[in-house]
């Protein structure tokens, strides 16, 4: 049993949904739920919930073949800029290989991260697509 | 206390099929020990070095069984398992045991298999390296990082690939002049084109190949390395520092905390990196070997390509790239072949002061430095 | 007979639809068809899940629209139904997975609902009976599916992916109020998949009359007889449609004319959605509709059963169309796949893992 029951439950808000912890003491915003501000340190932070709009800055292709993820390749890993402002790492799908280009609009859809199949656990979480209305 | 290295060994660094790990681990420390002149029973702590032997030997804590089974029966035996860093950890481990009067006399053996399994299975314990719970389970892996940088540093230098893979290609040129390197074959900007390709636009052109090997180095006190046979070097002082995470970076191009460790370094120690001085840094992907000596103030931004040029002393032994990556015993390696170049065994002549070797996780995500010199 | 007499509707709306298709005659000519079967049937091209969607992340975008259109706080969501015949889990519901991820009340109902292609429609009609009854104040039902197509049978032309989402509550926050709902159901073999196998078994010839035709006809016969309603007092009929054929034809069979039931049919462009099919298709004639209008829709499933529902836009539809993507927008977004590589995504052909 590779997936672990406990681990993805416990990670849930920071894959179903995309968060900004803000800080309210430097005044710094970053990507995903975190206890403390990783500039100053600070636990004085809040949470906002981001739209899940944001702009491709960077982004590669893949073909680096890691057990479980075979069939998803090759894979786009990319950086996305939200709208809101910070940057969060994640794979970029439903993309033409061709199309793929930077400053592309995109907006975070649910998809399967992996699944220990055929018996075991789907871990589920966001992965962001181009756009669907222009 | 002073901290000596007065013996070191090394295995040629392959894809070891027939040798397990006690076979390699064997090898260099005998060689280690012979030329220090030291015996089994004279070391105090076995500190082994390796980052993924849960994964890869379903061992916890291999460096009980190496003491078992390489006969060393009054030692006190430790792991460090500190991923990609694991070996520089280690020798700072034994710096502080030595400089605290703790021990005298301390071997340390990092080694790695990285060729104990098929490449899928393998890859996904690198990508241990990452954070899990954000990386890991997002199929984000640590060439995608490297790709990712590399298309920011062409784009805000103007730097070009063909010029990027200039960094392997003078890795094999090393390699090539040193016994113990993986690669001993010089490569060309011809071959990018048909290179394959691993996350756009590294290639297994720019990246570290899959190693095994095994790397020990003696450290002692200054009244042990006064009686010592062979001119011993120094190990002055390990530095390091934590970064954020790459999403967080202001600047991709930058390894903040390799810098910040080596300011750190420089000042406490009064010394300064030029382009003379022999340093061995971790080149896991050619972009990161570039980035790291402009992050050591050896180059100016976006320099390296050219300025690496003028450095005789980078990476002689071939980097991680040519010489290869046992991840656990690399800084290892890494030490040995610097006090190679330090006591005139390299094919290459070094007549500097002190040499740096530096080791990280990932991009930058923790960085080492540990800083070597002649004894006087 | 349920009439809400306008105290429930449908607060929005919401679909999903894959990126990928695949041109049914190439299905055709792999498994040596005629190709011209594709044009008897009205078949051009189906939607293909890619290999990371399946009916949860499908029918979490089209409920997320539906929340996008809605407006409404997603903590007010008593209910969450998910109608499907391909369920990720044997056991552990897709509603769960769907209502944490979009944030939805842990005090609700949740389950997910099977009866072959309408177990989304009758989540819609459990809804409207929670709202009614004033147990809940909105109700999400689900219509996702990527349906099991058997490698050569003929429905492989047609069996495809998708998702559709209502959130139904009070009438006065509607885009469109509910007239009348009824359901026509019978123990009818027409087509069934038995636990464990991996692909349903049908009757062919046999699913058409006694199961699609009879039910639908029974069903909307059954809401005209206790409603009044008659076929000129509708704008639009939307109904199942496993092609593009047996929609036109069942409703010539009822007296709509061809014009009435065309803008409801999406099939020959994106294949047969199982539990998204005549949802889909509602969703598309909202998204081109005017206050007062009045549509019928009539899903149906196998084994065998239909529903019948009548209902009225309001003008709150026209400022919620373009919240989210339309079915408009989702039909045009497409990347055209081989046979081989339809055959990788859905797990035809695998690597055999060690």
């Amino acid at each position: 049993m590779k997936h672990s029951i406990s681990i993805f439950w416990r990670l849930k808000d920071n894959h179903y949904k995309i968060y900004v912890t803000k800080c309210r003491d430097c005044g710094k915003a970053v990507s995903l739920k975190r206890l403390k501000c990783p500039y100053c340190g600070s636990r004085n932070v809040e949470y906002v919930e981001s739209r899940g709009f944001g702009e491709l800055i960077n982004y590669t292709v893949s073909y680096y073949r890691t057990e479980g993820s075979e069939q998803y390749l090759p894979r786009v890993v990319g950086l996305v800029k939200l709208d809101e402002g910070p940057i969060i790492v994640g794979e970029i799908v439903d993309v033409d290989l061709n199309e793929l280009s930077i400053g592309t609009r995109v907006e975070a859809v649910l998809r399967k991260y992996s699944s220990e199949d055929p018996n075991g656990l789907i871990y589920y979480g966001l992965k962001f697509i181009p756009v669907i209305k222009k | 206390m002073k901290t000596c290295v007065i013996g070191s060994g090394v295995t040629k660094v392959d894809r070891h099929y027939d040798k397990n790990y006690l076979v390699l681990i064997d090898e260099a420390v005998s060689k280690a020990l012979a030329d220090s002149g030291l015996d089994v029973s004279d070391i105090e702590y076995l500190v082994v070095s390796t980052a993924f032997p849960e994964s890869i030997l379903n061992q916890a804590d291999p460096s009980t069984y190496i003491a078992q089974n390489l006969g060393f029966r009054k030692v006190k035996a430790l792991t460090v398992s500190s991923g990609e860093v694991s070996g520089a950890v280690a020798l700072d481990y034994a710096h502080a045991l030595i400089r605290s009067g703790k021990a005298s006399r301390v071997l340390v053996v990092g080694f790695e298999k990285m060729s104990e399994y098929p490449s899928w299975v393998i890859n996904k314990v690198y990508t241990k390296i990452l954070e899990y719970e954000v990386e890991g389970i997002k199929n984000v892996t640590p060439p995608d990082y490297a790709a990712l940088i590399t298309n920011e540093y062409m784009r805000r230098y103007g730097v070009s690939r063909e010029s990027i893979i200039r960094w392997s290609i003078k890795m094999h040129e090393n390699a090539v002049k040193t016994p113990h390197a993986q690669l001993q074959f010089t490569i060309s900007t011809d071959s990018l084109s048909r290179a394959l390709r691993i996350s756009e636009p590294i290639t297994m052109l720019d990246s570290h190949p899959t190693s095994d090997g095994a790397a020990a180095l003696l450290l002692v006190n200054e009244s042990v390395a006064k009686k010592a046979d062979k001119a011993p070097i120094e190990l002055v002082d390990v530095e390091s520092s934590v970064n954020l995470p790459i999403y967080l970076r202001e600047d991709l191009t930058y390894f903040s905390a390799t810098a910040a460790a080596y300011k750190r370094l420089s000042s406490r120690n009064g010394v300064r990196l030029t382009t003379n001085t022999a340093v061995n840094v971790y080149d896991t992907y050619d972009i990161y070997g570039l980035l790291t000596i402009e992050a050591l103030e050896i180059c100016a931004r976006g320099e390296a390509v050219r300025c690496m040029d003028e450095m005789p002393y980078l990476n002689v032994g071939g980097g991680l790239k040519a010489r290869g990556h046992p991840v656990g015993a690399t800084p290892l390696y890494q030490v040995h072949e610097l006090r190679e170049l330090m006591t005139g065994v390299s094919w290459a002549k070094y007549d500097g002061e002190i040499s740096l070797a530096h080791a990280m996780s990932g991009p930058d995500n923790n960085a080492w430095l540990i800083l070597l010199r002649r004894w006087a | 007979m349920t009439s809400s007499r306008f105290r429930v509707g449908i607060v929005g709306w919401g679909a999903y639809i894959p990126a990928y298709r695949i041109k049914a005659k190439e299905i055709a000519r792999q498994w040596g068809f005629d190709d011209r079967v594709t044009d008897s049937i009205w078949i051009e091209e189906k939607a293909v899940a890619g290999a990371d969607e399946d009916t949860v992340t499908m029918g979490w975008y089209a409920a997320k629209s539906a929340l996008l259109r809605a407006g409404v706080n997603p903590g007010d969501i008593g209910a969450v139904f998910v109608g499907t015949e391909s369920k990720p889990y044997a056991v552990k519901p897709s509603s769960t997975i769907i209502a944490d991820a979009l944030g939805i009340s842990t005090k609700k109902l949740s389950t997910d609902l099977e009866f072959a292609c309408r177990a989304g429609s009758e989540g819609i009609r459990i809804s409207v009976s929670l709202v009614e009854s004033g147990t809940v104040r909105y109700g999400l039902a689900i219509g996702s599916d990527t349906a099991q197509a058997n490698p050569g049978d003929v429905l492989e032309l047609t069996a495809s992916s998708g998702a559709a989402a209502y959130l139904v509550g009070p009438a006065d926050e509607s885009v469109a109020v509910f007239e009348n709902l009824v359901t026509y159901v019978t123990d009818t073999p027409d087509f069934w998949r038995r636990d464990g196998s991996k692909y349903p078994a049908h009757g062919e010839g046999f699913t058409g009359e006694p199961a699609y035709f009879h039910h639908i006809v029974s069903a909307v016969k059954m809401l005209m007889d206790e409603s009044g309603l008659k076929p000129s007092d509708f704008d639009y009929a939307v109904f199942h449609q496993p092609n593009g054929k047996f929609p036109l034809q069942v409703g010539r069979m009822l007296g709509f004319p061809r014009e009435k039931v065309l803008p409801g049919i999406v099939t020959p462009w994106i294949g047969n959605t199982y539990n998204a099919s005549a949802l889909l298709g509602l969703a598309k004639i909202l998204e081109n509709s005017k206050p007062g209008q009045r549509i019928l829709v009539a899903p149906f499933g196998s084994g065998a059963g239909a529903d019948a529902i009548s209902v009225l836009v309001t003008e709150k539809v026209l400022e919620r169309v373009g919240r989210a993507p339309t079915v408009e927008e989702l039909m045009a977004r497409k990347k055209y796949i081989s046979y081989a590589e339809y055959a990788k995504f859905r797990n035809l052909i695998h690597r055999n893992l060690w």
